[in-house]
């Protein structure tokens, strides 16, 4: 994806001019909180989803998000993280984590409406906070959650906000009204382009989440959070939640166990048949 | 303080996760190689801010210091409450890193709180900058050198080494041993007696702060020891090392006698005191988990151990163990938070507590995993190993049960 730029008219160039003069970099990061993976987690038989009534944690796989957008800011010599997040009974921790780590501000969803919410939903709620949460140069999300994982949220919000979306970035480099990204591929990576404001959704692992100082912890309990309900957004509450979901989980089945691996006995000539097995599976 | 609070808890998952990921993989080197904790805790330093914590309050500290001198009355605060926080993040990586290492809690103490204090509490404004700066935030190691051969519990009675004056300098003599830090250290400093001729009981106790590399200091190679490998302890020894007014500590011979140099050594140890509480809390936590885990795990007579009644009683002891240290660690944040400071004789029963309380629960987790436990491959062997060295250092236990005994015995006496 790349555009040309052909001066002062268009929307993005003219960000890219005010950019110039006040070097700056807004970044909005969708942050989920989800149930933390440490705690063995149940489903609710009656809806047959996960329990999400206790606290919740930042999910590892935003953690690079939030990485990135720091090093992006940093990069640009000024602006700010901003964090969206929408989860149920105003949970803040995993936001504060964020915010310990750096982000300056967040808006928060939480409204008992949103029981039930699907993929869809979700991004509808999320793409009304990002406009909420100010003008932002570059949105970022995960590939995929650690508990939904789906893969879908970040495109959905993409469309609804009518932005260009590119997903598995591994790198982002900001170059005036331009992001230069790498997106992973099986084979490697594809070097792409896209104008700026984008949606780019991160691949995990690949940015070193940086620790919350001390100072950063102190400091987090008295950065902003906006908590805002569906009304404050103007959506519908018959559009998301078990009402608007378009979807129904009808069955849930136990993973089939893992079979025992084969064993392959070293006679001196082992390293053959690892050698036959590789070629089989067409890994080398 | 019942428990930590939602900031303390941030906290204490960010250092354990931090210490699970870039601490404990380097255990074996660090407890069974040679590998020295500097590095390690430089990381935990500056991941955190801590070294920029202490980098700013060391200049306020400075700055109000230098207000004072020039006679600035305002500047004249006495130490007053303090955030419960600030407390509450020194206890914290304590008590996480000894759930993997202690030996690190021992080395970090002796450079920071120990060495660190030591010239925060006795030296001249130049002295704490050109020494004391670099011992807080772990950019320098430093080492705090009391004991000698034939000197230990009585310090001071019995010690041999000695400052003569010649001239402008001093030329000081004397061999140390069981020197936490000392074959690593930058900064030493080095408590001997000024030998004017008089006889021993007679003679001033002095420190002097000593370079790493002066002519005639030599420190040793890491003694063989039982436990806290991470820890590095060796011997000094000083053959004719010659310093100036500048090295001695205060630049005044009366820095450390009198009264209120006996006060200054009791409230730095009564700070080292509840350091060894947190330190006990740290070791009790980690046996106490690997305990429960074996307890359900491991299946003898055809059930979990963890049903027998016998393994039952060490778990519910442990437990005891572990809220008892907890709450002792709570009572700490809370009185430095109200700006009271711990009795000498308070502060020699937690010790004491609690270092029979780590060595104690220590050797049950041993026990509870049969042959394992006495494995190093088990990290309970070397969490016992590591225990028992609290009874001994900072004080044996003996010496403080005869502290809290003599304050019992004393304030009787001043009630009748
Ligand atoms: C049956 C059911 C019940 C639900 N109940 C509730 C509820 O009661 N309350 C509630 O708040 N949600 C609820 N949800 C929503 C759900 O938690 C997810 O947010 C949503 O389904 C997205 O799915 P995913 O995790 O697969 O997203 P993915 O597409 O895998 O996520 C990709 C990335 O998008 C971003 N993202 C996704 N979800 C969020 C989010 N919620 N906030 C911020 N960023 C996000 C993250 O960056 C994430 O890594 C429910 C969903 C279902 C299906
Ligand atoms: C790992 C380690 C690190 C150390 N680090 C340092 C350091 O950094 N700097 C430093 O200066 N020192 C350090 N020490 C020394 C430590 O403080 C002494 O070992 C301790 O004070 C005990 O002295 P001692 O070894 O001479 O034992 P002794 O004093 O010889 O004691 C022997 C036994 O006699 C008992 N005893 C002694 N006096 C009495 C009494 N009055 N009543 C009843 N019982 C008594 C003791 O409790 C003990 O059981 C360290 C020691 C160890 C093991």
């Amino acid at each position: 994806m790349s555009v040309a730029h052909t001066g002062g008219a268009c929307a993005v160039c003219y960000r890219a001019v005010a950019r110039d003069r006040i070097p700056s970099m807004n970044v909005v990061v969708c942050v989920k909180q989800i149930p933390d993976p440490a705690d063995p987690g149940s489903l609710d038989p009656q809806t047959k989803t996960l329990k999400r009534d206790g606290k919740l944690i930042l999910d590892e796989s935003d953690s690079y998000g939030v990485e990135m957008a720091l090093q992006l800011v940093d990069t640009a010599g000024g602006g700010e993280v901003t964090l969206v997040s929408m989860a149920p009974n105003n949970e803040v921790s995993g936001l504060r984590t964020a915010l310990a780590m750096g982000a300056a501000k967040a808006v928060l969803v939480s409204d008992d409406a949103l029981a039930g919410t699907d993929a869809l939903g979700t991004a509808k709620v999320l793409a009304k906070a990002i406009e909420r949460a100010g003008d932002a140069d570059l949105i970022l999300a995960a590939t995929e959650s650690s508990d939904g994982y789906t893969g879908t949220v970040p495109e959905q919000i993409a469309e609804l906000l009518n932005l260009p979306s590119v997903t598995f970035a591994k790198e982002i480099a900001i170059d005036g009204s331009t992001a230069k990204i790498q997106r992973q591929t099986e084979a490697g990576y594809d070097d792409v382009e896209s104008p700026l404001p984008a949606l780019v959704s991160v691949t995990a692992g690949v940015v070193e989440p940086r620790y919350p100082s001390f100072k950063g912890i102190m400091a987090a309990k008295s950065k902003p959070v906006d908590e805002v309900t569906l009304g404050d957004l103007g959506i519908d509450a018959g559009s998301v939640g078990w009402a608007g979901g378009g979807q129904e989980i009808v069955e849930v089945t136990a993973a089939e166990e893992r079979e025992a691996g084969t064993i392959v006995e070293d006679d001196g000539e082992g390293f053959n048949k690892i050698v036959d097995y590789l070629a089989e599976l067409k890994v080398i | 303080m019942y428990e930590w609070s939602e900031e303390q808890e941030m906290i204490r998952r960010a250092v354990r996760d931090f210490v699970d990921r870039e601490i404990r993989p380097h255990r074996e080197a660090l407890e069974f190689g040679d590998l020295p904790p500097y590095d390690l805790l430089r990381k935990l330093f500056s991941t955190f801010g801590m070294d920029a914590m202490q980098r700013d309050s060391f200049k306020r500290r400075i700055e109000r210091e230098r207000a004072i001198e020039a006679g600035d009355a305002v500047a004249e605060k006495a130490e007053g409450p303090r955030d419960a926080n600030s407390v509450a993040f020194t206890m914290i990586p304590i008590i996480e890193l000894c759930r993997v290492c202690p030996g690190m809690v021992t080395a970090m103490g002796v450079s920071m709180g120990l060495t660190g204090a030591a010239i925060m509490g006795k030296g001249t404004i130049a002295q704490k900058e050109r020494w004391a700066l670099d011992l807080l935030t772990m950019d320098k190691v430093g080492a705090w050198a009391i004991t000698e051969p034939n000197s230990g519990s009585d310090a001071f009675g019995s010690m041999m080494s000695t400052a003569r004056r010649d001239g402008d300098e001093f030329v000081l003599n004397g061999s140390k041993t069981f020197i936490t830090n000392g074959p690593h250290a930058d900064t030493i400093v080095f408590i001997c007696k000024l030998d004017e001729g008089n006889p021993p009981a007679e003679r001033k106790i002095v420190q002097f702060v000593l370079d790493s590399g002066m002519p005639g200091l030599e420190q040793s190679k890491p003694l063989r020891k039982m436990g806290i490998h991470s820890s590095p302890t060796g011997q000094l020894f000083l053959d004719d090392v010659r310093v100036g007014m500048d090295r001695l500590l205060g630049e005044s011979l009366d820095a450390y006698g009198g009264k209120s140099g006996r006060e200054a050594s009791k409230a730095t140890f009564s700070m080292e005191r509840a350091g060894v509480a947190a330190m006990a809390l740290g070791i009790v936590d980690r046996c106490m988990e690997l305990s429960i885990a074996y307890a359900n795990d491991r299946e003898q007579f055809g059930q979990p151990i963890g049903q027998f009644q016998l393994i039952q009683l060490k778990l519910a002891k442990m437990e005891v163990a572990r809220m008892n240290l907890q709450n002792l660690v709570f009572r700490h944040i809370e009185m430095s938070a109200a700006g009271v400071g711990m009795s000498f004789a308070e502060a020699s029963a937690a010790k004491l507590y609690a270092a029979q309380a780590a060595t104690e629960v220590a050797l049950e987790a041993v026990q509870l995993f049969g042959g394992n436990g006495y494995m190093a491959e088990y990290e309970v062997e070397q969490l016992a190993r590591d225990a028992k060295v609290l009874q001994i250092y900072a004080g044996t236990d003996e010496i403080q049960i005869s502290a809290v005994a003599r304050s019992l015995l004393a304030d009787q006496a001043g009630a009748t």
